[in-house]
């Protein structure tokens, strides 16, 4: 480079380094239980309000986690008839349902060859802890397809490490396709009315061509069944959110 | 209707019932009304006065309260007499009484003889010509008629019924809630006439009740929320068995 008249170059700053500030990028994220949602009908706003404050009650004094289908997580609950009145289960969500107070959350796990699914309430004061032991999002929101799929992808270890996930990073989405165990199936995830992207289907064109002939393309179109709840989530998000904090 | 858990564990289903707008509208003496007891009649919740005719608002006009949608009456010993318009509050009832609650049941319209009465119909196959859901065979021979009251297809529903022995778990007084042991008769927000048990076996079940009624002007001051002693309240830690 031609220096300029022999002086000393200018002073240039050192380049700015990039401050990635944890702490906003956690408050950006803003996570809504599904069941605080209410549900479309002619209920009484006042009952879902109600509600949402017993269940802010009940999560001040027990944490419960955010979690999605997909995750594994376990769960000890107080039980008279066993041992040590404590009894601890280990398996992956595979639906999540109900509102309010009665939401519910079933886990699956194959312990000896047995396939064992248990749904338990949040919000059951039986409950002594749910721990999350493996983050981990798949592509559906309803895993019950895990049960014609082979036994593999629903065994987890009971004595599972907790495997261990940053604050501020994304829930990894899993794009895990399974592969199924022979026909017939409890129920027919060929179909597009389950519209399952997770499995790896081994089934000829034919039949897949086949299940298309239930497609029903007019549902996404259909004004009646739309229910916008940006707004309701806004606002219960910062009911709750304020509800917390106190 | 919402899920309640006890402190051993167990859960319930429990429905909201809310107190809204109620008044005492007049007092009917025995010698009145023609009955064994004295009648007090209240009404429920408000509603516009532009569809009645003059006559019908009197009786609240006398009370001086806005017209009211429903107006049913309680029969009332005569150490219980209340003044009209005073407001009746959802404190009336205590956590642990037990309650009877009447209300018109959903309406179902026209339906056949299953439906209505759960009859088991024949058999889908088989030979059967056109017979499926009908009732078969209704009298005797000998009896040469058809008794009155037959079990036949008819309108379902809308009428009262009432549910009798629900416990009352908890009394919320900041909205005025009665939270009620299981189902109750009627659709989500239908208006439902709440009264003490009658059954023999809640007869002394009454601890204490507030007599007359619960006064919001009184000089008790009650917390936001009442509880039942076996209710598990939200604020307590997990459940354990020892």
């Amino acid at each position: 480079r031609i220096s300029s008249d022999g002086n000393p170059a200018k002073f240039q700053p050192p380049p700015k380094p990039v401050i990635i500030d944890k702490q906003k990028q956690r408050e950006e994220k803003r996570f809504l239980s599904p069941e605080f949602i209410p549900p479309r009908g002619r209920t009484d706003p006042l009952k879902f309000f109600i509600e949402r404050k017993d269940m802010i009650q009940r999560r001040k004094v027990f944490n419960i986690p955010e979690f999605y289908v997909g995750h594994v997580l376990a769960v000890t609950t107080a039980d008279p008839y066993a041992n040590e009145k404590v009894s601890r289960f280990v398996g992956i969500c595979i639906q999540r349902g109900g509102k309010g107070l009665g939401a519910t959350f079933v886990l699956r796990n194959v312990i000896e060859d047995q396939g064992i699914e248990i749904c338990y309430e949040l919000y059951n004061p039986r409950i002594q802890a749910i721990e999350v032991l493996k983050l981990e999002k798949r592509l559906d929101d309803n895993l019950m397809y895990l049960r014609d799929a082979l036994p593999e992808y629903s065994t987890f270890d009971v004595n599972m490490k907790p495997v261990s996930h940053l604050d501020h990073e994304e829930v990894p989405v899993n794009k895990l396709q399974v592969r199924m165990k022979p026909k017939p199936w409890s129920k027919r995830w060929e179909r597009p009315k389950y519209n399952i992207k997770g499995i790896k289907f081994e089934l000829p064109e034919k039949k897949m061509k086949e299940a298309q002939k239930w497609s029903q393309p007019w549902l996404e179109f259909d004004m009646l069944r739309e229910y916008d709840t940006s707004k309701i989530e806004d606002k219960i998000w910062k009911e709750v959110s304020e509800g917390l904090k106190k | 209707m919402m899920p309640i858990w006890t402190k051993s564990g167990k859960k319930h289903a429990v429905t909201l019932l809310k107190v809204q707008d109620c008044h005492v509208l007049r007092y009917i003496s025995k010698e009145e009304s023609g009955g064994k007891t004295s009648k007090l009649l209240v009404g429920g919740k408000n509603a516009s006065p532009f569809y009645k005719s003059e006559s019908a608002m009197e009786i609240f006009k006398e009370a001086g309260v806005p017209r009211k949608q429903k107006v049913t009456s309680f029969n009332v010993t005569d150490d219980a007499i209340i003044k009209p318009g005073t407001p009746l509050y959802a404190a009336h009832f205590r956590p642990g009484q037990f309650v009877d609650v009447t209300a018109k049941t959903i309406g179902k319209g026209f339906q056949g003889v299953m439906k209505r009465w759960g009859f088991k119909g024949q058999p889908a196959s088989h030979g059967q010509t056109k017979t499926h859901r009908r009732p078969g065979a209704i009298s005797t021979n000998k009896a040469a008629k058809v008794y009155r009251g037959k079990k036949m297809p008819g309108k379902m529903g809308n009428i009262y019924r009432t549910s009798f022995g629900l416990k009352v778990w908890r009394i919320n007084t900041k909205h005025d809630i009665i939270y009620v042991n299981g189902s109750v008769p009627g659709h989500t927000n239908c208006l439902v006439k709440v009264k003490d048990s009658k059954l023999p076996t809640y007869k002394d079940c009454n601890k204490n009740p507030p007599f007359p009624t619960f006064f919001a002007d009184g000089d008790e001051k009650l917390p936001e929320d009442l509880y039942d002693e076996e209710i598990f309240q939200f604020t307590d830690p997990s459940v354990t068995y020892a």
